[in-house]
Formats: structure tokens, sequence, C-alpha cells
């Protein structure tokens, strides 16, 4: 039997003027793994919801067609009646945790599915060891990195031992080697899996079949080898290029150095003897692991964080975006966020909305327009202020990958404009986009 | 110590400083209690310790100023419409130092429960209601969220070369805050949902048996409650 059958689902969001998902049928079997692909808002997270049957049960809207999952029909039975045959996790962590410590959190789906009071304790721990995530049984959720708190909800969903497991973008904040692993895990529990994500070689790499899903419609339904022939070029996995990692000694004017800069949250220093040098006409692109302190260097150059010691120069004005757009939603209309940071200049705003492919979104709410055009909307934001320095704090999360390649062709384009700090764990963007890197490595000294 | 025995014990204090009449008791207990917040860590517990002090300091001087009890004057002050002379007795000053000590025993109470009780192991605890009980243990995460999103946006400001100043700048960020955080709640209702939240037949994980501190913490709390009606 099928663990998932899908046939002719049609979906409508409430209130939308077109269909979310249009004629979509699929079937999945057992163990099988399934990469999802498609550009932001072509419907592959509705299609994940639609297998959780979150989609119609919580969203709401006019649904046609049928989704029947391990033999019970998604119309029929709530998402929290099929919690065990299915288990989603989501791209944001933070989204999804219930309670303050990690072995409650990923006892609370065990306890909400019936589990016999005496396996909860043991299913739980059992799930953290295979998420790689005992060690932190005991700790607060609050206090975990983003690639821990993702450990801990796949844990939760682990525990829940689903025929089919959905991920939707789940490593978009993790750096490469914990993405794959994450994915590594997910793909050996013998589950089928659906993941959908915006790095492509990551699924690309374990997966048994493709679905390419555009404007609500599965364009590509093939095995792997099969869609690699057939799918956009910038769906393709390909090698980053390499980058110089040692030349700061460009020809551009300094605009921001940073001298063996050291900096600690309360007792955990992030930062040793740190120093960067950014000049104008350059893109430097910052990698390195998560928790590594790529962030707290990027806003120390930014002059948004003071170091403990060492010394920080700027010369002109400096912009910084933040790695969650959902920062840029302070004002009611698209184009009054825009011209937060330039005095209200409706004019400058309205270009810089334009230069980020959101010429009409104007008079738009900002939290009404879609995850990607969020993104945008956070770029133009700082884009309008026609920075001296721009630094860009994971750009690319949660962002196609044509998008991505128009992301980059825009930077480079204005590259002689300013210096550009980009800070990344997309490794094929960053070879894309700069000019060279700088790979920060725990505990040790990075000097470029 | 088991969380249910220590949130007896936090509330017993709290009721015997708003029942007990002698300052120094109140004192005694609002001591004890700030005490045990220190142990706290100070990112968490600044907020809390700010709030409850703040607000039992702001009781102990204004409400002086706006009662009208006693006879030993210590200092006349004007007339005001309405409130009448700003005089502030011997009396109302010992007033107003018991009631501010009373609301510093309560706030650090609280204070203790939110910073140092393992708020998942009560709602476990808790045979009935679990609804409402884990609605209040959201409740009780949500202040520090709200925290980290208002300074996120305060920085994606500043980030973008835009000051935010004053009390009137930090409530424009009211709004986006609030909307914020409905779209949290909602993603969480559903990502609960998913995991089979509202499903007939739920269990509970065992938890771990009492110690014989735990009963002693619960009856000391009970001897207190009574003994302070009592004396």
């Amino acid at each position: 039997m099928a663990v998932a059958e899908v046939s002719g689902l049609t979906f409508r969001y409430p209130g939308a003027t077109s269909p979310a998902l249009s004629d979509v049928s699929l079937r999945v079997e057992p163990g099988e793994v399934v990469a999802v692909l498609g550009p932001s808002g072509s419907g592959k997270s509705t299609l994940l919801r639609a297998l959780a049957g979150l989609v119609p049960h919580f969203h709401g809207g006019r649904f046609e067609g049928s989704v029947v999952i391990a033999g019970k029909d998604t119309r029929r039975f709530r998402p929290a009646d099929l919690a065990g045959d299915v288990a989603t996790l989501f791209q944001d962590p933070e989204d999804q945790v219930v309670f303050g410590r990690v072995e409650n959190e990923v006892a609370f789906g065990l306890e909400n599915i019936g589990t016999p009071p005496g396996q909860i304790w043991p299913r739980t721990h059992a799930a953290l060891a295979e998420a790689g995530a005992e060690r932190l049984a005991e700790r607060r959720t609050e206090t975990l990195s983003a690639g821990e708190l993702q450990r801990v909800c796949l844990a939760a969903v682990l525990a829940l031992e689903p025929t089919l497991l959905l991920l939707d973008e789940p490593t978009s904040q993790l750096d490469p080697e914990g993405a794959e692993q994450i994915l590594d895990l997910a793909c050996e529990l013998g589950a089928a899996v659906l993941v959908s994500e915006q790095r492509p070689a990551l699924p690309l790499g374990r997966c048994d079949r493709v679905l390419f899903v555009t404007d609500g419609r599965i364009e590509i339904d093939a095995t792997r080898d099969e869609a690699l022939d057939r799918l956009p070029t910038e769906y393709l996995p390909r090698d980053a290029h390499r980058l110089p990692v040692d030349s700061a000694s460009g020809e551009g004017d300094v605009l921001a150095r940073l001298a063996d800069v050291t900096f600690a949250y309360d007792s955990r220093t992030v930062l040793e003897g740190t120093s960067l040098t950014l000049r104008r006409g350059e893109v430097v692109a910052l990698t390195g692991p998560n928790g590594v302190g790529k962030t707290t260097l990027a806003k120390i150059a930014a002059g948004l964080l003071e170091p403990k010691s060492g010394s920080v120069e700027r010369r002109g004005r400096c912009c910084y975006l933040s790695q969650d757009p959902g920062r840029y939603l302070v004002k009611d209309r698209a184009e009054d966020e825009a011209a937060l940071a330039v005095g209200g200049d409706k004019d400058r705003a309205s270009r810089a909305l334009a230069e980020v492919g959101l010429a009409g979104f104007e008079d738009r709410h900002p939290r009404d327009v879609s995850s990607g055009e969020r993104e945008r909307l956070a770029l133009a934001s700082v884009l309008v202020a026609d920075p001296d320095v721009l630094i860009l704090d994971e750009p690319t999360r949660g962002v196609d990958p044509p998008r991505k390649v128009e992301l980059a062709a825009q930077l480079r384009r204005d590259a002689n404009r300013r210096a550009t700090l980009v800070v990344t764990h997309d490794l094929v963007f960053a070879g894309d986009v700069a000019d060279r890197g700088i790979a920060l490595k725990t505990k040790e000294r990075a000097h470029a | 110590m088991s969380p249910v025995p220590a949130a007896a014990l936090l509330a017993s204090l709290a009721a015997v400083a708003l029942i007990a009449d002698r300052a120094w008791v109140v004192a005694s207990i609002a001591a004890a209690l700030l005490l045990l917040c220190l142990k706290a860590p100070r990112g968490r517990r600044w907020v809390y310790l700010v709030g409850t002090l703040g607000s039992a300091l702001s009781v102990f001087l204004l409400s002086p100023l706006v009662s009208h009890t006693g006879t030993h004057v210590i200092w006349e002050g004007p007339k005001i419409p309405v409130i009448g002379y700003l005089d502030v007795t011997f009396e109302e000053i010992a007033t107003a130092g018991i009631q501010a000590l009373r609301l510093a025993a309560v706030g650090l109470a609280f204070a203790a429960y939110a910073l140092l009780l393992d708020l998942d192991r009560l709602l476990q605890a808790a045979g009935f209601a679990r609804r409402s009980v884990l609605a209040a243990g959201l409740a009780t995460r949500l202040v520090p969220t709200l925290e980290r999103d208002a300074a996120g946006f305060v920085e994606a400001l500043r980030g973008r070369g835009v000051r935010v100043e004053g009390a009137r700048g930090r409530a424009r960020l009211l709004s986006p805050l609030l909307a914020g955080s409905l779209e949290r709640a909602l993603n969480l209702a559903e990502a609960m949902e998913a995991r089979g939240f509202g499903r007939a037949g739920r269990t509970r994980a065992p938890s771990p048996p009492w110690t014989r501190l735990d009963r002693t913490a619960l009856a000391a709390a009970a001897v207190l409650v009574v003994g302070a009606i009592w004396l």
C-alpha cells in the first residue's frame, strides 16, 4: 500500500485569487525519498501541508480531490489524528517549540498520540540519540543554537516513528555539514521522506525521485537521474567556485577595518583576535560552521555590537541586513518600510523596491507578501540607503535558486559602489558573488 | 525539589506576605525571595527584579502622598485639586513601607516561579485543565520571546541607520511586535496540531516520585499559611 496517495488535488487558500495547487496527483511508496523542488511560492509547502492534513483543516480554503495517508483520507481525519503516521519538520525551529526543556519537547508528540507511559522516556531518549542530541536532553530550549534546536525538532519527529516524514526546508539555518547530517538522519530512518529544499544539491544527493513544482502544478515527476536532465540549470548541483582567502590587499579604499577583535557573550568567547578588512569594490564572503561567530563579526563590522577589545574603523554609511526578514515589518506599507532608512523619501523607496523586483508593491502590507517577497523587501530596505558598507547576513535563507542567481548578479553589478560583506552558509552562492572568502573556524584566529 | 512543592512553597510565602501584619516578617520573606531570585541567570532576572522592585519603590514613594491617615505629620505639602493636602505622616510611611514590602514579596515569588521552576514539569504534574496549564506555560515563555523580538526590531532598524529613542520610539514597535506574536502563535498552533495536540487518548510521561524534601516542602507550605492566618 502507498504511504501517500494524492488524486486530483486542487486547493485555494481563503481569499486567494488563484489556486496554490492545481490538479496534483502523486503516489509515495514506503521508504521512498522524494526531493520537492521549485521556486518560492510555487506550492511546495502547501503540498507538504496537504500531506499532513493541515490543508485544509488548519488553513481553511477550497479543497478538491483527495489525499490519503496510510489509508486515512485527510478530508475525514484531522492533522492530529494523522500524527504518528505522518510527521512534519518545519522551516523555523523556533516556531515549533512548545516546552522549555528538551526532553519534554521530544516527549510532547508521544504523549499526544497516546504512547504507553512506560515507552515515552525510552523512545524520547532513543530519538535524541538518533538525532545526535542526547547531550541536550536536560538543556533549556531557549539556550540552544539554531542547529541544536533543529536537531531537537528532528528528534521530536523521529520519536513518533512515522511512515511519512515531511521536511519543509529543514536545513535553512544550518551550515553545510549540519544540513547534510540532518538530511542523512532523516533519509536513513526508513520512512518515506518528502523534502523541500532551496539548496537543491542537498536532497538531490540523497533522493530516489524528484518533484518539480511550478505555479501549483507538478511539472516534473521523475527519478533522480531523469530529473537531472530536465531540471532548470539553476537547480542542478554544481561545485562552488573556489575563492581566494588571503587577498585583503586590494586597491579600493578601506571602508571598514577590524583589528584583533575579541567578543564574548557572558562567559562564552566567540571571537578572539579576529581581523577583517573591507575595501570599496570588493564582495567578501564570510563562511563557517554554526555558532563560530560570523553574525557577531558582521554586527561588530556594522557597529551594532562593540568588541571587548581590538579596534574598529569605519568610513561612510554602513547598513546591515539581518538574517530574519521578519525584522523588516515595522510599517504598514512596503514603500514606507523601504523609506525608513532614507528619512521617508518615497521616490528612492519606490526605486529600491523596483530594483529588487517589487515594483507595484508600494501599497502592499509587508506582512501580506510571500516569504520570498519579504526577503526582497528587507533587501530593498537596506539597499535604499546606497550604503558605503553593505553587510548581508544569510541573504539567501529560504530564497529559491533563480533568485539567488539574480541576487548575486545584483550585488556584483553594484560592487564598485561599496564594500560588501556577505555572511552565508551557501557556498555555491558565496562562490558566485564574492571576490574573496573568509572561513571562520572554531576558536581559531581569522585574519583577512 | 519537584516543581509542585516548590510552587506551593512560593505561593505560601506570597500568601503569608499578604496576610502578616508584622513588617519584619514581610521583610524577611521579601529578602529571602530576593536572594533566591539572584540564583537565576543575570540576563533573565533583571527584567523581573527591576519590574518588581521598581513597583514596590513607587508604592512606597507615592502612597503617602495620596493617603490621608495618621496624626504625626512629618511634612506639610501644598493643596492639590482632587487629591487634597500632600501631607505625609509617620503612619502613612509605615503603611506604605509594609505595602511596598508585600508587593515586593509577591512579585519576587512570581519572579522565582518564572525564573527558577521547571514549568514543564509543573505542567506534567497537572492532572486537570492541562490545556489551560499549557496555555499558562506558553504565556510565561512569551515574555522572553517578545523581548528577543523587540531587540531584533531595534537592531534591524539600527542596521538601517534608524535610531529608536525614548518611550515614543519604542511604543511604535508595539504594533509590529503584536502582529509578530500573532504570526508566531499561528505557526506554533499549526506545529502543535501536526504533532497530535488535541487528539483523544492522550497519555502522560511518568514523573519522578516525590522525595522526602518534596513532602517536607509541601507540609511547610501548609503550616506557613495556617500559621499566618492563626497568628
